[in-house]
């Protein structure tokens, strides 16, 4: 109400860039973070799975990348979108700001800090994996996808933690069923039934890791039947949301400054 | 035209706290307030800790829906005055000014117009560009302060600020918010300095367990508001 449109995306953009830098300036290796954090967690699981285990086959280590690296960015994003009015309480109560700027915040600094990731990603790939077609332009829908999912169920997240704070903890098992449950160190196509290989699919985030391969690995369009249905779902939710977030704005204040 | 910048009509607010799984118990921050704030005035909030006057000036900036009564406002830029709003100890002086100048309702350009006015009255200019994690918190609070001294709306809702800082830069910081209170500017000024009060307003709104006990000139609600605290 107090706030033009323009003032709040200004205000909005300067937050994410001054956040960025923040974020960065606490740590010894600052920005590079970026990409350690990922890398790290992708080599734990190739040295599991590749090594102890001896599983997977070749073009493993790039297997993996497609899946742990879209499946780490949906994870942060939603862990800390879910956090985000409660730990903006202190503006929250000072500012009437739309609510929705906050999970919003950590959507588009994560969403940023994975350009850098994916950029790195598609060099890996290109390095270690099965060489580069024409087929790789459209990850960018895959990428856009999945981007609109995060913002939808980063919402929904945001929406409920204040409301009841143990919601924090089924985020974080869901997020670890999730990582289990998306196919991120095993193919579905190996590892499910054949008659629930479509149930399997249901879970969006499995689906787009399954595109991630597809496009990168396998160089084939993506199944574009499967994004838009994400999409189209996406858009839903964020619509609900958006409605939701603009009718309950006030109420948010006083929930978490009790 | 109306010269009434805002409107309350028997607005409450309550909170609820949780006392266990199911059960909640509920306070009456506000109870059934209704005045109106007229343009260009400025209007006192007085009332004993724990009286409401916060929360009445989260209502009337819009960080708090009302439980109860309605509220309208017909200006369209009220900002909370509030001191480092935002600040980020990681980031300098100088990206704090900006920020939380912007978040006061600025524009980033006018902020950055500014900025240079604000970095003297401050007194940081040899550390402005130094993370505010360096501070002192007097220096914080000058910063924030100076910021908060540059902003502009149609309605300013003033906590407490008037003065921060070591005794110099406090009776510098109390005489600039005076000029600017004293100016055209509609404020609503809770502050609990019978002497500020008497000095800058021009009505006097009194509060007490959430109910409006009175409204009107300074001498007369404050001669109530006395022989009230000392009978």
């Amino acid at each position: 109400m107090f706030i033009s449109r323009t003032h709040l995306v200004e205000v909005f953009l300067t937050k994410l860039i001054f956040n960025l830098k923040s974020e960065a300036s606490k740590t010894y290796l600052s920005y590079a973070w970026w990409l350690l954090e990922p890398a790290l967690l992708v080599a734990v699981l190739y040295v599991v799975f590749a090594i102890f285990l001896s599983r997977g086959g070749p073009h493993f280590i790039v297997f993996l990348v497609c899946g742990k690296i879209p499946f780490l960015w949906f994870s942060k994003s939603i862990t800390n979108s879910s956090r985000s009015i409660i730990a903006g309480r202190g503006l929250i109560n000072q500012a009437a700001i739309p609510k929705l700027f906050f999970p919003m915040l950590v959507v588009f600094q994560d969403a940023f800090k994975q350009v850098i990731v994916f950029a790195f990603m598609f060099v890996f790939i290109l390095y270690f994996g099965t060489g580069i077609s024409w087929v790789w332009v459209s990850v960018v829908f895959v990428i856009l996808t999945q981007f609109l999912l995060i913002c939808a169920v980063s919402m929904v997240v945001s929406a409920i933690t204040p409301f009841l704070p143990d919601f924090k903890y089924l985020v974080a098992t869901a997020m670890m069923a999730l990582m289990l449950g998306s196919g991120i160190f095993y193919s579905y196509k190996d590892v499910i039934l054949p008659r629930h290989q479509r149930l399997f699919l249901l879970n969006p985030l499995a689906n787009l890791i399954k595109n991630y391969r597809q496009v990168l690995m396998e160089h084939t369009l993506p199944d574009w039947a499967a994004l838009g249905g994400i999409c189209l779902f996406s858009l839903v939710l964020i619509a609900v949301m958006t409605i939701y977030f603009r009718k309950t704005d006030t109420i948010y204040a006083r929930l978490v400054a009790q | 035209m109306s010269t009434d910048v805002m409107e309350l009509s028997n607005v409450s607010v309550r909170y609820k706290s949780r006392k266990s799984f199911f059960r909640h118990d509920y306070f009456t921050a506000l109870d059934d307030i209704s005045f109106t704030i007229r343009k260009g005035e400025t209007l006192g909030v007085i009332g004993p800790n724990g009286c409401g006057k916060s929360t009445l000036l989260k209502v009337l900036s819009n960080i708090y829906g009302v439980d109860e009564g309605v509220v309208k406002w017909n200006c369209r830029r009220v900002s909370l005055l509030s001191l480092a709003l935002g600040f980020d100890v990681e980031l300098t002086g100088r990206e704090n000014a900006v920020i939380s100048g912007m978040l006061l309702g600025g524009r980033k350009r006018d902020i950055l117009r500014k900025l240079p006015e604000i970095i003297v009255f401050s007194e940081l200019e040899e550390f402005i560009d130094k993370p505010t994690k360096t501070y002192s918190n007097g220096m914080r609070s000058r910063l924030g302060f100076s910021v908060a001294l540059t902003m502009q709306a149609e309605l300013i809702l003033i906590d407490e600020v008037l003065g921060v800082g070591d005794g110099r830069f406090r009776q510098k910081a109390e005489e600039a918010m005076s000029r600017k209170i004293q100016s055209d500017q509609t404020i609503v000024l809770v502050s609990h300095s019978m002497g500020q009060i008497r000095d800058l307003c021009d009505r006097v709104l009194w509060l007490h367990h959430g109910k409006l006990k009175m409204i009107d000139t300074p001498d007369k609600v404050l001669r109530d508001y006395n022989h009230f605290i000392n009978s």
